[in-house]
């Protein structure tokens, strides 16, 4: 009963509602008909197709050229549009050059300029900012490239911070960051393969990665997949991120998302396939294993022990956070033989006034230091430093002399939330922090018996992970041949392998 | 997939429905009375008197949310059959559940751990889960209960902290010895050595006569003066087949530490009279250099042991200003007093254990066994049976170390002139 | 890229032997050794190893004469389709009550030293849901979990080791040889099923990545396991003297409840979780082996789709026994001595059959790992 009651509550959202749609097929033809050779009638219908007067920011423009002797028109939308550019290249000499010559584009002193034939692709080409010139007669368009899409420059890094290292971080333009990765790779074997990948909005992905180096196979593997993606529009990276990932339900983030030109270039070589896109300020690193999220660019930067250091604080902080609220609940609810008397008493003592139960009194803490992380993110930046830490310190002291937790669970769960900051990719920070409450309850329900239930059935689940055909944990199980960058990393001369389960076309770095 | 998801959902209500409810094994850790001492006592027939020496957690402690005037612990005692359902007939007085987590001593008077049946209680320490076998074994003078009850330290109120100074204190001092439940159990079962307890008592026990003030006293005969606790830890029980047999002195203690070859001797600081002026003492440190070495030969009869026992001995004070530092032939003196005296007393305390105890505490028996082949040559051989009639050579060899910081003293002469 | 196969390599093929027969050595096998050879049971394993050798040896050879057979399909080509499922089928008896037999001991350990109010039903169900969950993602992964824990799991029990001989006293030791040579030979060979388990990896044989990784990786584990055997069976004894090891149960629990490092008192803590996930991978292991087992004898081809119902059945057999600890002890000693004439005389039948049939001279001119 309950089972079926269940079932159909479940299977009902499933469906499809079938909504009452508008068809545009008319235009749809339209767009696929070849440009007119009668000017008056191209520019009606792209009046048309671009509802002219309504839309502000298209631009209309029709003149003579007297070299030819013909009536012209230039299309295009002014806010992407650089309208200098158009007012001195093109319509100046068009319009005082007197000479007769037979050829337009002689006349134009613009060197992108390309010849469209389809309406469609002139559609396509004034979208992006494009100038496009309608001759009276001319079976062609011309595309003259004068865009001029606003940007924000290249600034530094805000969420991946190194202190000694590159700064830059990507910008939301793909052609800088592009750039930004030409810049670090000299190398005519960069290819920067420009995929389309949605239907209505034209978005448009790069897949970066060195031709001799990267595994054709993994690449193909890519490609299918981004091109089987049937979606209207894919505005960003973080949403292609969640529409390319295998496993769209797991607990663990198996693409890598980086906005490090450095991080990104020293992935593409070692045979990583890099994914660009406009308007995200960032890049898609795949295929990611668990040790990808582990690291971070200033492990390398830093000496060969500093940077170690770093790892082995970064190890003992995902140990923290995972395990010392539920190690708390554990020992105070199973397992107390197993502390100092002194420390057993003290717990004892603090908590003797404290109303909840040990498990519940530190989830409820947990989910308080949560809240406060998660609105301290959106506070406006001014007030937030005050609001976040502060409200924090005098919640938790508050809650402590009001006896509603106990000081020690304060310091535990204080202590996990500081560590977790030490994950440095926020998926991969995700994937802990939830693992943690999931530690809690497990050891709330059987003590470290049930928290190692836990912990083997999360290993089995993680080393089962795969990402592009790459195991979650390679290369430390399975083994593969690599530079042995898991954990530790080793010294720079000694790092002389690409990734092996990557299979790159060179094995050897020199 | 779909009805994998229904299975986990299902699932997942299984799992949270426990944590609500909360039982099985789970306690929380502020729901239970820790026992930090056990006292024993002979109850009626074979019953045992039981006494709970109950820390309690808040006393000591500031807190934010107001702390309390409360008494360091609670002492209760009562009649019951054995150590583990003992558990639940204390909770008629006391709130919380009775937990075994923090215990780490327990006092046996010295009247039940000299009845035969004492073992048998014993035992039920290696069935209760929480029971530790490094818990130690105190053997009091008076009923456990009193001695617990006495026993009221002025600075180290809290009763675990206070019982784990002072016994560790002790066996470093080597005024008692280390005596684990462990240790107990794994004599008795082997069956050939002799168990040491520590001993202790609260009771004031006039010393011995004679102007001696040396270390041959037992527990509660040092005379101690001043605004303190009763409580003395002296000396220790001897326990032999897991009964209490006699009761030993600090000296014979500290002989028994010096000759064992199983526990580490350690840094023994004792006063000897002068050799050179009888009025007067001196007092020296005794270091063990080296692992003593026992040389058996089970095939002679009788058995022959020879223990080569290397000291070294700081002498540390100087009352007959005699100098030692740089006179040789002083010192020379002074090593064959010691030795003659080490050996005086060595020899002493062994002949006893022969003819008073018919076993030895040193730990001897284990290297016996490795004369021995099999358990069953080992067995016939009978340590117990064959130790009184041994031949016990000991040979003591010192070594001079420090005569204190300041070596050196003026000739008595001079200063009085 | 390319999808992997399935196979493991060799690291993965030792943490795999070392976690599933070296955690024999914390629960009560230690106890079986000890009943019989007192003092000397540290011997015991150097001994059995001894006379293990030629068997394993064997297996060996005969695996590596058929590529890409189990020990299975082996048995059925050797002895044909009648012997070999009898002889197949008392195989799978074997594993499967040593399964059922052993994790009704872990359960009881879990029960008597750590959770004594909870119900051994819901120990033991959750112990074999992970057995079951870890089993259903195959042995590649069973490899690869194993030879992530194998480290801090010998790391941690390396550590117990050394503290237990800081505690211990050498004199335990003797008299050297126990209870007499004969005493320690008989048991010794009575118990040299212990190491059956060699046996039993024929079975994954085909899932090794290759041939020489086999023969390596069981060798090397053969002989880790000896000397880790054997040093732990020490230890206990240093610790405890023979007479007092023989009445416990689980001396490796003592053990991590007595030892104490420095100012930190109680640090069974420190050594339970990992004993926990050796056991974990360990019947994870055993119910893998006994589903592959039962597939190639009634030729199912997904066997993985058993394990829920083996693991279930698992459960309540296990649960039949009512005072687990002696019930069980005896039965696994019997199980030990049912077992034995099998793991030594099988794999040389199934040599001298292979021999007469000619398969093996092909592999005469390969050298001897």
């Amino acid at each position: 009963m309950l089972l079926n009651i269940i079932k159909k509550i479940y299977s009902s959202n499933k469906k499809i509602p079938r909504f009452p749609e508008k068809s545009n097929k008319k235009e749809i033809e339209i767009k696929s008909q070849k440009i007119y050779t009668n000017l008056e009638q191209t520019i009606s219908t792209f009046k048309e197709l671009y509802s002219f007067p309504i839309n502000n920011d298209v631009n209309f423009r029709t003149f003579d050229i007297r070299s030819l002797n013909k009536k012209a028109a230039i299309i295009l939308i002014d806010t992407i549009a650089d309208m200098k550019i158009v007012n001195e290249f093109v319509l100046e000499p068009l319009l005082n050059n007197s000479n007769p010559t037979g050829k337009v584009e002689e006349l134009l002193s613009i060197q992108a300029i390309s010849k469209v034939s389809i309406i469609q692709h002139a559609v396509d080409e004034i979208n992006k900012g494009s100038a496009v010139l309608f001759i009276d007669s001319f079976d062609y368009a011309l595309s003259i490239s004068v865009s001029n899409i606003h940007n924000r420059g290249v600034t530094s890094s805000e969420n991946e911070i190194v202190l000694k290292g590159p700064k830059e971080a990507f910008t939301e333009e793909s052609s800088i960051n592009l750039s930004l990765i030409r810049r670090r790779i000299k190398n005519e074997n960069l290819v920067a393969e420009s995929v389309p990948i949605s239907l209505r909005t034209h978005n448009v992905l790069y897949l970066v990665y060195i031709k001799d180096l990267a595994n054709e196979q993994l690449l193909n593997n890519i490609k299918n997949r981004v091109k089987a993606l049937k979606v209207d529009s894919i505005q960003n990276l973080p949403l292609l991120e969640q529409h390319i990932e295998e496993r769209k339900l797991s607990l663990f983030p198996t693409i890598l998302y980086t906005e490090r030109p450095d991080r990104a270039s020293s992935y593409v070589e070692d045979g990583y396939i890099v994914i660009l896109m406009d308007n995200s300020p960032d890049c898609l690193i795949l295929p990611a294993t668990f040790w990808s999220f582990f690291h971070i660019s200033e492990d390398h930067y830093l000496r060969f022990i500093y940077g170690n250091f770093t790892r082995a604080l970064r190890m003992l902080a995902i140990f923290i956070t995972l395990f010392t609220s539920a190690i708390y609940v554990g020992i105070t609810t199973f397992h107390s033989e197993m502390i100092p008397p002194d420390l057993l008493l003290a717990i004892s003592a603090t908590r003797e006034k404290v109303p909840l139960p040990a498990t519940i009194e530190v989830l409820l803490m947990e989910l308080a230091f949560g809240l406060i992380r998660e609105g301290g993110l959106r506070v406006p930046s001014s007030i937030g430093p005050t609001i976040g830490i502060v409200g924090a310190l005098i919640l938790g002291q508050a809650a402590v002399q009001a006896n509603l937790v106990s000081p020690i669970v304060v310091i535990v769960v204080a202590l996990g939330g500081v560590c977790s900051f030490l994950v440095p990719d926020i998926s991969m920070n995700f994937a802990i922090r939830l693992s943690r409450y999931c530690f809690i309850i497990a050891s709330g329900l059987f003590g470290f018996f049930g928290m190692t239930v836990f912990f083997t059935m999360g290993l089995f689940y993680m080393v089962s992970l795969k990402s592009f055909g790459v195991p979650y944990l390679s290369p430390m199980t399975p083994k593969y041949t690599s530079s042995k960058d898991t954990l530790f990393r080793r010294l720079l001369k000694n790092e002389i392998f690409r990734p092996g389960y990557l299979k790159p076309k060179d094995m050897k770095k020199n | 997939m779909k009805s994998r998801n229904l299975f986990i959902k299902i699932l997942c209500v299984f799992i949270f429905l426990p944590t609500l409810s909360g039982c099985w094994d789970k306690k929380e850790i502020e729901k239970k009375a820790y026992v930090v001492a056990i006292g024993l006592d002979k109850g009626e027939n074979e019953n045992l008197v039981i006494t709970y020496l109950i820390a309690n957690p808040e006393f000591g402690t500031q807190q934010q949310g107001g702390s309390t005037n409360e008494p360091p612990h609670e002492i209760i005692s009562f009649e019951t059959n054995d150590l583990i359902s003992s558990t639940n007939k204390a909770n008629a007085v006391i709130a919380k559940e009775i937990s075994y987590n923090l215990l780490k001593y327990l006092i046996v008077s010295e009247k039940l751990a000299k009845t035969k049946n004492f073992i048998r209680w014993m035992y039920d320490a290696t069935k209760d889960k929480d029971f530790k076998r490094d818990t130690y074994l105190i053997v009091s003078k008076e009923n456990a209960s009193i001695f617990i009850t006495n026993n009221s330290p002025k600075l180290e109120t809290r009763a675990h902290r206070y019982f784990d100074f002072i016994i560790k204190r002790g066996i470093e001092t080597a005024t008692i010895s280390d005596a684990s439940l462990h240790k107990y159990l794994r004599i008795t079962e082997a069956d050939a050595d002799l168990f040491l307890a520590i001993f202790g008592t609260t009771e004031k026990v006039d010393p011995p006569s004679g102007d001696d003030m040396s270390d041959n006293i037992f527990a509660g005969q040092l005379k101690v003066n001043g605004n303190t606790n009763k409580t003395q830890f002296i000396g220790s029980a001897l326990f032999k087949e897991g009964k209490m047999i006699d009761q030993l002195t600090v000296e014979e203690t500290r002989i028994t530490r010096l000759l064992s070859s199983v526990d580490e001797a350690p840094d023994i600081l004792t006063t000897l009279p002068d050799p050179f002026n009888k009025d007067f003492k001196i007092s020296i440190t005794i270091t063990q250099l080296k692992n003593i070495k026992i040389k058996m030969d089970v095939n002679k009869q009788p058995t022959t042991i020879h223990v080569h026992l290397p000291l070294q001995v700081d002498v540390l004070s100087d009352h007959s200003m005699v100098n030692y530092a740089s006179n040789a032939d002083k010192r020379n003196e002074l090593k064959k007093f010691l030795i003659e005296r080490f050996n005086d007393k060595f020899n002493q305390f062994i002949k006893k254990t022969q003819e008073e105890y018919k076993s030895e505490p040193f730990g001897w028996s284990l290297h016996a066994r490795r004369k021995f082949a099999t358990i069953a040559e080992y067995e016939k051989f009978d340590w117990m049976k064959s130790y009184p009639g041994m031949d016990v050579q000991i040979s003591i060899d010192i070594k001079f170390g420090h005569f204190g910081r300041q070596s050196r003293l003026p000739k008595l002469k001079d200063v009085r002139d | 890229m390319q999808e992997s196969k399935g196979k493991i390599g060799i690291r993965e093929f030792i943490a795999i032997i070392i976690l599933s027969t070296g955690t024999k050595l914390s629960d009560d096998t230690p106890t079986l050794l000890f009943k019989e050879m007192a003092s000397a049971a540290w011997m015991a394993p150097i001994i059995i190893g001894v006379i293990t050798f030629i068997p394993i040896y064997l297996i060996i050879r005969i695996l590596s004469a058929y590529k890409n057979k189990n020990l299975a399909e082996v048995i059925f080509h050797l002895l044909g389709k009648f012997f070999g499922f009898i002889l197949i089928f008392i195989l799978l008896l074997i594993i499967f009550s040593a399964l059922v037999v052993d994790s009704a001991v872990y359960t009881n350990i879990i029960t008597s030293m750590y959770f004594s109010k909870t119900p051994t039903i819901a120990i033991y169900a959750l112990l074999m849901i992970v057995c079951v969950y870890g089993a259903k993602k195959g042995i590649e992964h069973i490899g690869s979990v194993a030879w992530a824990m194998t480290f801090w799991i010998k790391i941690s029990f390396i550590i117990s080791l050394v503290l237990t001989f800081f505690h211990g006293q050498l004199d335990f030791l003797f008299p050297i040889l126990g209870n007499g040579q004969w005493e320690l030979l008989k048991g010794s060979i009575l118990k040299s099923s212990i190491f059956a388990d060699f046996l039993y990896l024929g079975f994954i044989f085909p899932f090794v990545k290759s041939k020489l990784d086999f023969k390596k990786g069981i060798w090397i584990s053969f002989s880790f396991i000896i000397i880790e055997f054997s040093l732990a069976l020490a230890a206990y004894t240093l610790l405890f003297d023979y007479i007092g090891v023989r009445l416990m149960n689980f001396p490796y629990h003592e053990t991590i409840r007595y030892i104490e490092a420095g100012f930190l008192e109680n640090i069974e803590t420190f050594f339970y979780p990992f004993w926990l996930v050796a056991s974990f991978i360990r019947f994870t292991f055993y119910l893998y082996l006994t589903a592959i087992i039962f597939g190639s004898l009634f030729k199912i081809k997904k066997y993985e789709y058993l394990l829920p119902t083996l693991a279930t059945l698992i459960i309540f057999i296990g649960l039949i026994p009512e005072s687990p600890t002696f019930v069980i002890f005896n039965l696994r000693e019997k199980l030990l001595h049912f077992a034995t004439p099998f793991f030594l005389i099988l794999p040389l039948l199934l040599w001298l059959i292979a021999k007469l049939k000619g398969d093996l001279n092909n592999e005469k001119s390969k050298p001897f790992y």
